[in-house]
């Protein structure tokens, strides 16, 4: 019963972890431009998400070392130096977006532009990490992430020809908009398959202090829960196909065009399910990133860390996200559009992964970490595929940013 | 054991448990007709900055210095034989308030973080 528990609530959590700004936008703008046809880059990066978020808890739970940890330890700080660099960055771009998604949430609901929202949002998830507990941040703040449920329920109201949306789960060549069509399944593919979500949950397997008797929680909270997210963002692109795209809108280039989306299925509220279940991802993501900061750095220097200390028994640790928080909600502040910078974060995420992807070849396969629960076959298949992909979208992203990217 | 594989880059914990740092580098004594010994490991930015290069390294100990307003800085050092357990983690006999190892933390403690409300 207790595990039952625990599987619930993990399975909830990573939902909210799942979905955030980046799969709400980019599923929504595929949908949009090309109906069903980039379901199957949804479907792809849920499957990829659930293997490597199930390797980062099952090596979290034998070694009882983060995954920022093994890296570090395995490889040494001279390879490590990358991955914590380019994940940094990449982490930076991503809270930021986020911030912008919680922003522009704001503005929708009261009408006073997104810039005057950035700061007080970084200061409301910042009171919350720095009064909080892990508990309340990974359980309460996700609970709430269940009202984004409400796009699978449009999704099921607006009746689609299931048959089609099992075609769009088969890739296919675009017929038009070719550049952008990839750009579109590199950023799903970069939203779903984020470094933050497993390195966030190897380091939240410690701090729950997992062990050898979680490998069954872990894998029923990885596959359920990313399962979970992965349909809630099939049901945003379906909606989106189904409501944007019958209208005419089909280039999503502005935040104030989503709303949109709820308003034909439940009316006003609607609006009011879109604001609060983006204000509410995307909060609940910039909490989860800007955690995610602090444990990398505290971690890959080997401060003490733990969210439920106070902060001034890990001044180090508690200073990083302070400062990640606030330096990340300036360019909202100065008025980057959210949007844009949203799928550009995307995109680099994936291009970002070989870095934080190779190194699970070799710490799920390493006696000494996981003994006799190393990688089996389809799971180091499953490693390889995902780094072979990062390598694809690394090289590709790059100029189809340039002639696909809005 | 192998030094680099088991040891360098492991995380340091002091006699309570307390995460002080990992090791960054290790120092061996040499003494003529005699295999190699450890003597210690060496923890803080000073000695990671060193792997990474001689540019890095002299930039690195002539901030430290500046900072910490001393001729010159060097790395934290704990003696080999205050090495208790070797794990998850590796823990030393030492009581890490004793050290100079969380000066800059403590710094932190007293001047930004404990000057917050809520800390």
């Amino acid at each position: 019963m207790k595990k039952l528990l625990e599987i619930s609530l993990g399975v909830v959590t990573s939902v909210g972890g799942f979905l955030e700004v980046g799969s709400m936008a980019t599923a929504a703008q595929a949908g949009a431009l090309f109906g069903f046809q980039l379901i199957w880059a949804v479907v792809l990066g849920t499957i990829c998400i659930i293997f490597l978020v199930e390797m980062a808890g099952r090596f979290a739970a034998v070694s009882h070392h983060t995954i920022a940890d093994g890296i570090r330890e395995r490889f040494g700080f001279n390879a490590f130096i990358w991955p914590l660099l380019v994940t940094l960055l990449v982490n930076f771009l991503v809270l930021s977006a986020e911030i912008g998604g919680v922003a522009i949430a704001a503005e929708l609901a009261t009408g006073i532009s997104f810039q005057w929202w950035a700061l007080p949002v970084a200061f409301l998830a910042w009171l919350l990490l720095w009064k909080g507990t892990f508990g309340l941040i990974e359980k309460g703040v996700s609970m709430l992430g269940l009202v984004t449920l409400c796009f699978v329920v449009a999704a099921v109201m607006l009746r689609p020809e299931w048959q089609e949306v099992a075609v769009g789960s088969v890739p296919s060549l675009p017929q038009h908009d070719t550049a952008k069509y990839w750009f579109m399944a590199v950023s799903i593919l970069g939203a779903s398959i984020s470094p933050y979500l497993f390195m966030f949950y190897s380091s939240g397997a410690i701090e729950d202090r997992w062990d050898k008797s979680y490998l069954g929680t872990n894998r029923a909270i990885a596959g359920l829960g990313m399962s979970f997210g992965g349909t809630i963002s099939v049901g945003v692109l379906i909606v989106a196909a189904l409501v944007l795209g019958a209208h005419g809108v089909t280039e999503v280039d502005d935040y104030n065009q989503l709303p949109l989306m709820l308003i034909p299925i439940f009316g006003f509220w609607g609006f009011v399910l879109f604001v609060a279940s983006l204000a509410i991802a995307c909060f609940g993501a910039a909490l989860e990133v800007a955690l995610q900061q602090a444990y990398l750095v505290a971690q890959g220097f080997g401060w003490n860390w733990g969210e439920d200390l106070k902060p001034r028994d890990d001044p180090g640790f508690s200073l990083v996200y302070t400062l990640t928080l606030f330096l990340a909600a300036v360019p909202i502040a100065l008025g980057l559009d959210p949007l844009k910078l949203t799928i550009f974060s995307m995109a680099l995420t994936a291009a970002s992964l070989p870095l934080t992807v190779v190194p699970f070849l070799f710490l799920l396969n390493d006696d000494r970490y996981v003994g006799e629960h190393r990688n089996g076959v389809v799971s180091n298949a499953a490693v390889i595929f995902v780094i072979a992909l990062g390598f694809v979208l690394a090289v590709v992203s790059i100029p189809l940013q340039i002639f696909g990217g809005t | 054991m192998q030094l680099l594989r088991d040891i360098l880059d492991k995380q340091v914990v002091d006699r309570e448990q307390v995460k002080i740092g990992k090791v960054d580098s290790i120092v061996a004594e040499l003494k003529p007709g005699k295999p190699p010994r450890v003597s210690a490991v060496e923890l803080g930015s000073i000695a990671l900055a060193r792997r990474l290069g001689s540019a890095p390294a002299s930039w690195t100990a002539k901030l430290a210095a500046r900072l910490t307003g001393r001729q010159q800085a060097r790395p934290h050092r704990i003696a080999w034989n205050k090495v208790r357990d070797i794990g998850v983690d590796i823990e030393f006999d030492i009581d890490v308030r004793r050290t100079r190892i969380f000066a800059w933390q403590d710094w932190l403690r007293d001047h930004v973080v404990g000057r917050i409300p809520g800390a």
